[in-house]
């Protein structure tokens, strides 16, 4: 097992950046989530690490090995690809024997460790198949044994759900976690599923235009968000817009709002407030307490999903978006004038 | 940590590749680029450049060409030709191409393909000899016509111009199939419905879509028959005797015996110009589909 | 929904029969006559196989028939390989001047033979090649390499490139890729290239035509000279012989390979 670090990297095709001056580091052992828009240079920094492209500058290294010299197939890399990439004309056990193979295993040791492998998959007795005659989510679990089979350093995972179906897609990142788990490998996982970055990630980072956005643990960066493109992009936000005064934000038609820290006084600043921190109140209810903010607002929809229910509303000619519990009250009707409130505590600023 | 550089060229990867390419490019080169070359150099001399020949650059064999009406009349008799038999393999290419994509199934279809493009894969001259056999006075077809009709016949189309169309529409037919084939299997039926449905009749389909959307297997086609018809010399010498002369031929007598090789690369050179004009009339067609 | 009425698909399917009709007719007529006894194809039909034991004593035609089967085998073996070569590069690398590489194969293909054949003839005198046997394989394996690269390279087009990532991320070397995932995948392309450039060597006529010199032939060569001196019946047999064999050779690969399709 290693750590990765990436430092200083750009990469430039002709004058577009794809990627500028990104540095990470990728703990030994962790569960890494790259997660960014397409476009976003997550799917060329992790081509880079695997060894498929090179960087205009900066550095790689695996292990604490700089990796600039080193071709795809001695950086000791496990990769599983979008589309799988099995080779059609291998059988399961073979394509897993592939990578022993090449590495001239012997037979009998090549065996058993694809035994291993096929077990922690739990794809037993599916060995002499071929990948056509398997289900989207055998194939990958077939291309998951194969990239770890070798031992490698580092699994490199590029979108490697996106192919399955929702239902597929939520065992599988279950089981993926599992196995890297027990496995203990330091993996670097790029989607562009905020959701699926969210549970399965110990540690997130968000990349847009080929910058690093913002980086740490998922609950830290989903409270915290330190920009209106990470906080709407790692989740939902409400983002209101005005004029810094301490901790308060002035909005254009007069309303303040009270932030939990202090911006920079006097400039334009926004804040964002998460959905489901908002409470809806009828206007004609009672008043709240003081460390609350609070709006008017009239409700333009409401989208009923079962266990909770989205509202629609709209404040000075702005669509907001609130999230409330099916607890069984009488929901709200559609043009209904409402109050809005939330705590201080869950205004968010953002620079 | 520094930025150490990258293995290799990134951008081009030309160093890696040139081990791969250089062996068949070096090869088509020798074999096809030069002589090509070689063929417009020789063209503008008077003789071979052997050591016991002078020779000179010269415009002479071009003149030729313009002196007499002979080579211009024969270019263009092989114009014709090329238009003709081209014409043949679309009016007999075309339908059968259709029948074969949109009216039968499965494996019948498929074994009757195979079958309209097997002769493509056997030997052109011992197709043309077997319309020599076929087609000679007293032969096949007398026997047969006389045997049905009360009155005695003779058909000999040996050694005339329609043997000769007939020999080639014979051995280009199956391109036209092909070309044809691929582009109508490839327009969905649902298309044919959707117009039907909008009250387009059979005709209206067929003129305005069908015809339309098979037209780059139509060009493709005419253009795999027409350019190496226009340069035919073997059909023409074993079907056409005393009416085969062409422009082909006339090459090949320079090279084979009047042994005149400068004029026959300057006759050569002016079908080579008639045929890459051809191409390059073709090409947006060709291009607008692939 | 047919856009012609029922009925008329059986005059198409008559139609369909017609053509195949004019298609064959020839070479079968050509195929009975290699049995018939008088040289004039007189009818009816005087069975015999003489004119094949005819054909076992010319040693003229059988040793240009065992030219054309070297150099056709030599011309596969060669441009097959060369080919191949020169597509997995078009495939694999990127390049200025690729574009160009690819559109230079299409004139060797589009050029009438008269044209290629009469140019090798001047530029190999030229130079000092000559003509002979050698002249010939150069100019065949020319011929046929563009046929190989733009075959190959359509099986190519269906191979997924992550392929070739996902075996050198799990070590394998260049040799060992291409060895063990991209060449099983285009084996059907390679088959199939192959059998266009024994093809397009073993028919060749026109540029061996021009390239041979009387004791160096090949066998369409020795045909259409022995055509021109007048018809000979054994003509019959070896063209039969050359015909039946050539077809169901192709009949085989079409059985197995589907033209370079999916096994």
């Amino acid at each position: 097992m290693a750590e990765v670090t990436v430092h200083g990297v750009s990469r430039f095709f002709g004058s577009h950046a794809a990627l500028q001056d990104v540095s990470i580091d990728f703990p030994d052992g962790g569960f890494y989530g790259l997660l960014g828009p397409s476009g976003s240079g997550k799917t060329t920094l992790l081509r880079m690490i695997a060894g498929f492209d090179f960087p205009d500058a900066g550095a790689i290294a695996i292990g604490g090995e700089d990796v600039a010299a080193l071709p795809v197939q001695r950086r000791r890399i496990g990769m599983v690809f979008q589309n799988y990439a099995l080779f059609p004309n291998m059988s399961v056990f073979d394509n897993i024997a592939f990578g022993l193979s090449v590495r001239g295993v012997a037979r009998k040791e090549t065996r058993d460790r694809v035994e291993k492998a096929v077990d922690l998959v739990q794809l037993s007795g599916l060995g002499a198949r071929r990948p056509h005659q398997l289900s989207g989510g055998q194939r990958q679990r077939v291309a998951l044994a194969r990239a770890i089979v070798t031992r490698p350093q580092v699994l490199l995972l590029d979108e490697p759900l996106s192919a399955l179906d929702k239902s597929l897609r939520v065992g599988m990142q279950i089981e993926l976690k599992r196995i890297q788990r027990e496995v203990g490998i330091t993996t670097i996982f790029v989607t562009h599923d905020q959701e699926e970055a969210l549970t399965m990630s110990d540690r997130i980072g968000i990349l847009r235009d080929g910058r690093l956005e913002q980086e740490g643990p998922p609950a830290e960066i989903y409270d915290n968000p330190a920009s209106e493109f990470a906080a709407t992009f790692l989740g939902d936000a409400n983002i209101f817009r005005g004029t810094v005064d301490g901790n308060t934000i002035h909005l254009a038609d007069g309303t303040c709002l009270h932030c939990r820290e202090a911006l920079p006084p006097g400039t334009r600043a926004a804040c964002a407030v998460r959905p489901e921190r908002i409470m809806i109140r009828s206007t004609a209810g009672p008043v709240e307490a003081a460390a609350m903010n609070s709006l008017p607002a009239r409700i333009t929809k409401r989208i009923f999903a079962g266990n909770s229910i989205t509202y629609l509303l709209n404040w000075q000619g702005e669509t907001l978006k609130a999230f409330a519990q099916n607890t069984g009250t009488t929901p709200f009707d559609e043009g209904a004038a409402v109050t809005l409130h939330w705590a201080v505590e869950s205004t968010i600023p953002l620079s | 940590m520094t930025a150490a550089p990258p293995p290799g060229a990134q951008h081009s990867q030309l160093r890696p590749a040139l081990p791969l390419l250089l062996p068949a490019y070096l090869w088509l080169t020798l074999a096809i680029f030069l002589p090509l070359s070689a063929m417009v150099f020789f063209s503008f001399m008077t003789d071979l450049p052997l050591a016991d020949r002078s020779w000179a650059m010269t415009l002479g064999n071009y003149a030729a060409f313009f002196e007499t009406d002979l080579y211009g009349r024969l270019l263009l008799r092989s114009l014709r030709l090329g238009l003709e038999v081209t014409l043949y393999c679309v009016l007999i290419g075309f339908p059968c191409a259709y029948v074969l994509a949109k009216v039968l199934k499965g494996r019948s279809r498929e074994a009757i393909f195979l079958l309209v493009i097997l002769p493509f894969w056997s030997n052109g001259l011992v197709r043309i000899f077997s319309w020599a056999i076929f087609l000679r006075g007293g032969g096949v077809i007398d026997s047969a016509l006389n045997a049905v009709l009360p009155f005695e016949v003779s058909v000999d189309l040996m050694y005339s111009y329609p043997a000769v169309i007939i020999g080639l529409v014979h051995s280009y037919l199956p391109y036209m199939v092909l070309t044809c084939y691929l582009t109508l299997q490839a327009i969905d039926d649902s298309l044919i419905e959707a117009a039907r449905s909008l009250g387009a009749s059979r005709l209206t389909v067929l003129r305005r879509l069908i015809v339309p959307l098979a037209m780059p297997g139509l060009i493709a086609g005419a253009v795999l028959i027409f350019v190496p018809v226009v340069g035919s010399f073997m059909e023409p010498r074993i079907l056409g005797g005393r009416s085969g002369t062409f422009y082909g031929t006339v090459i090949e007598d320079q090279f084979v015996a009047v042994f005149n090789w400068p004029l026959g690369a300057a006759l050569s050179f002016i079908l080579l110009a008639v045929v890459l004009a051809v191409l390059a009339l073709a090409a947006p067609v060709l291009r607008r589909q692939t | 929904m047919r856009l012609f009425p029922r009925f008329l698909n059986g005059a198409g399917q008559l139609y369909v029969g017609l053509v195949l009709a004019f298609l064959y007719l020839p070479i079968f007529i050509m195929v009975l006559m290699s049995f018939n006894a008088s040289p004039f194809y007189q009818l009816p039909i005087d069975w015999s196989a003489g004119w094949y034991t005819a054909l076992a004593g010319n040693s003229q035609l059988i040793a240009a028939t065992w030219n054309s089967v070297t150099i056709a085998l030599t011309t596969t073996a060669i441009a097959t390989l060369l080919g191949t070569a020169a597509s997995l590069a078009l495939y694999r690398y990127r390049f200025r001047g690729k574009k160009l590489l690819q559109a230079l194969l299409f004139p060797p293909i589009a050029i009438p033979w008269l044209i290629t054949g009469t140019a090798m003839l001047i530029f190999f005198f030229a130079v000092g090649i000559g003509r002979g046997l050698h002249a010939i394989l150069l100019g065949h394996v020319a011929l046929a390499l563009p046929y190989v690269i733009v075959v190959v390279s359509a099986r190519l087009q269906t191979f997924a490139p992550e392929l070739e990532e996902a075996a050198r991320s799990l070590g394998a070397s260049q040799w060992q890729v291409t060895r063990r995932v991209t060449l099983p995948w285009i084996a059907p392309g390679v088959i199939a290239g192959a059998l266009f450039a024994f093809a397009v060597s073993f028919d060749q006529f026109v540029v061996s035509y021009f390239l041979s010199t009387p004791g160096q032939t090949t066998l369409p060569v020795e045909i259409y000279a022995a055509i021109r001196k007048g018809f000979t019946p054994e003509i019959n047999a070896v063209s039969t012989i050359i015909i039946v064999l050539s077809m169901t050779l192709m009949l085989l690969t079409a059985r197995y390979f589907r033209f370079g399709g999916e096994k």
